[in-house]
């Protein structure tokens, strides 16, 4: 049993650093903090992953991911031209079934914990006005791989567009996946896609 | 050859050419239909051996029948190291190698990853990367899988440049299973990414080969991940800025060439200078 000095502790370190990070949120947030405090929660999450369950892990994570990712902008981004063809409501449904997708794939994807750690490696500046913060996740007795989030500023604070997994673009995957399936099946399909992934996500 | 020929021949190079910039897939419907064979094949066939062979196989013996067929690719990745010019890369892959193949028991123990030595993963469609051959356009082989039009052939260097592929001059009955090993343990190593393609593509086709050409380019690159990775998606959002920043690029890289042209200038007059200069005191000398 966790003596309860140490759990009065480790208490007292959590709300120190929730109260730190809503702090760091609401005043201004570097690309750098974004990214840190989202890999923070993310390994947080994964750690207590087999207590919280996927509903408890997608609660946790919701916030989560909509604090530290641009899903609105990802959402316009990962359906191209074809934006600009949807109505209102479409582009709004779009949205919402999206972002609820990203936090499942979090979900599903982050369940438990192995000893697995980020680390920020560096930062650049694109020539677009972003940054990139090149990190990587360390996985015992395996190799790492690499994480590169890009971000763009949105108000005072930085937000995720995109995240390039051991090279591999996840705007770009989608963007080729999304505009595929809206171009060849149509919007209604599409929508239908995602909520099955969603469903499926659930499930497993 | 006729006017009408020559003009065939043109709009031919001139439709390949604008279908090669429309996509790096002009022959999607036949890549479709080898991706559909290959998926059944998959379903039907590697699928349950693979899954038949985790099932019966020990973790250690797995790892031990991955570990032997992976070193055994450690004298295609010294080649490629030495053809890339990565002299010093050579070396390391070279000693990987030799110590797998003595300390490793033949290489089923990975002995070089725990002094150390990590695997570099080189090929010949690397190799031509860095040579500057173009990656051509993708294309789904039958049996084999995701490649380009540049991958296929490299891939044939690379499996003349692997011991495994040499087994069938010994007999038959050692070079049916080597190689049926080879497949099956591949198929096995690929669950992971299988099952993961499985849950998240909402378009499995398109997510394969999306997946699979940006891992080729960022081996070609060796890993170094571009903060222009996505200009190509952003540029929509704001093409007058990428064009100035693009164009403010190529006048920068212009600019040094000049600068360096113009350096080999300076040195070759120095030298005609110095030439003029000795030929003037070899006259004095007369």
């Amino acid at each position: 049993m966790m003596p309860v000095k140490k759990f009065a502790v480790i208490a007292f370190s959590i709300s120190s650093l929730f109260a730190s990070s809503v702090f760091a949120q609401e005043e201004s947030a570097t690309a750098r903090q974004i990214v840190d405090k989202f890999q923070t929660e993310l390994v947080q999450v994964m750690k207590d992953g087999k207590k919280l369950g996927y509903d408890g892990r997608y609660e946790k994570l919701e916030p989560a991911v909509s604090n530290s990712h641009d899903l609105p902008k990802i959402a316009r981004i990962v359906v191209g031209k074809e934006w600009e063809k949807l109505t209102e409501e479409q582009q709004k449904k779009l949205t919402d079934v999206f972002s609820k997708l990203s936090i499942a794939s979090y979900a599903h994807n982050f369940k438990d914990f192995s000893g697995e750690t980020f680390a920020i490696d560096s930062e650049e500046e694109t020539k677009m006005g972003g940054v990139v913060i090149h990190s990587h996740l360390t996985i015992p007795d395996d190799k790492p791989v690499k994480f590169d989030y890009m971000l763009k500023e949105k108000g005072a604070s930085w937000r995720i567009i995109n995240i390039i997994a051991n090279g591999v673009s996840d705007l770009a995957l989608k963007r080729s996946e999304y505009t595929a399936v809206l171009q060849r099946d149509g919007f209604d399909a599409l929508i239908a896609k995602i909520n099955e992934k969603i469903d499926n996500y659930a499930k497993q | 050859m006729t006017k009408k020929t020559l003009a065939t021949l043109i709009c031919g190079v001139l439709f390949a050419a604008n279908v090669q910039a429309k996509s790096n897939d002009p022959y999607e419907s036949f890549n479709r239909t080898m991706y559909d064979f290959n998926s059944s094949i998959d379903d039907y066939i590697a699928s349950p051996i693979s899954n038949g062979y985790k099932f019966i196989t020990p973790q250690f013996v797995q790892t031990g029948v991955f570990n032997f067929f992976n070193n055994l690719k450690g004298i295609n990745i010294v080649l490629n190291d030495v053809l890339q010019a990565k002299f010093s890369q050579s070396a390391e892959d070279l000693g990987r190698f030799t110590l797998n193949s003595t300390a490793g028991l033949g290489g089923f123990i990975d002995v070089a990853k725990h002094v150390g030595l990590e695997q570099n993963e080189e090929d010949f469609d690397q190799t031509l990367a860095v040579w500057g051959v173009p990656q051509g356009s993708y294309l789904v082989l039958p049996f084999m899988g995701p490649n380009t039009m540049r991958g296929t052939p490299a891939f044939a260097v690379d499996a003349a440049a692997n011991p495994a592929s040499y087994a069938s001059f010994i007999a038959y009955y050692v070079s049916a299973p080597v190689q049926f090993m080879s497949a099956v343990n591949a198929r096995a190593n690929a669950e992971g990414a299988l099952k993961f393609i499985n849950e998240a593509a909402l378009d499995k086709y398109v997510f394969t080969r999306e997946s699979f050409l940006q891992w080729r380019k960022n081996l070609e690159s060796d890993g170094k991940v571009s903060a222009a990775i996505d200009d190509d998606i952003l540029a929509e959002e704001k093409t007058p800025d990428l064009k100035w920043r693009d164009d403010s690029k190529k006048f920068g890289i212009a600019a040094q060439s000049f600068a360096s042209v113009a350096q080999k200038f300076d040195c070759a007059a120095q030298n005609f200078e110095q030439a003029g200069q000795k030929i003037e005191q070899l006259k004095m000398g007369k």
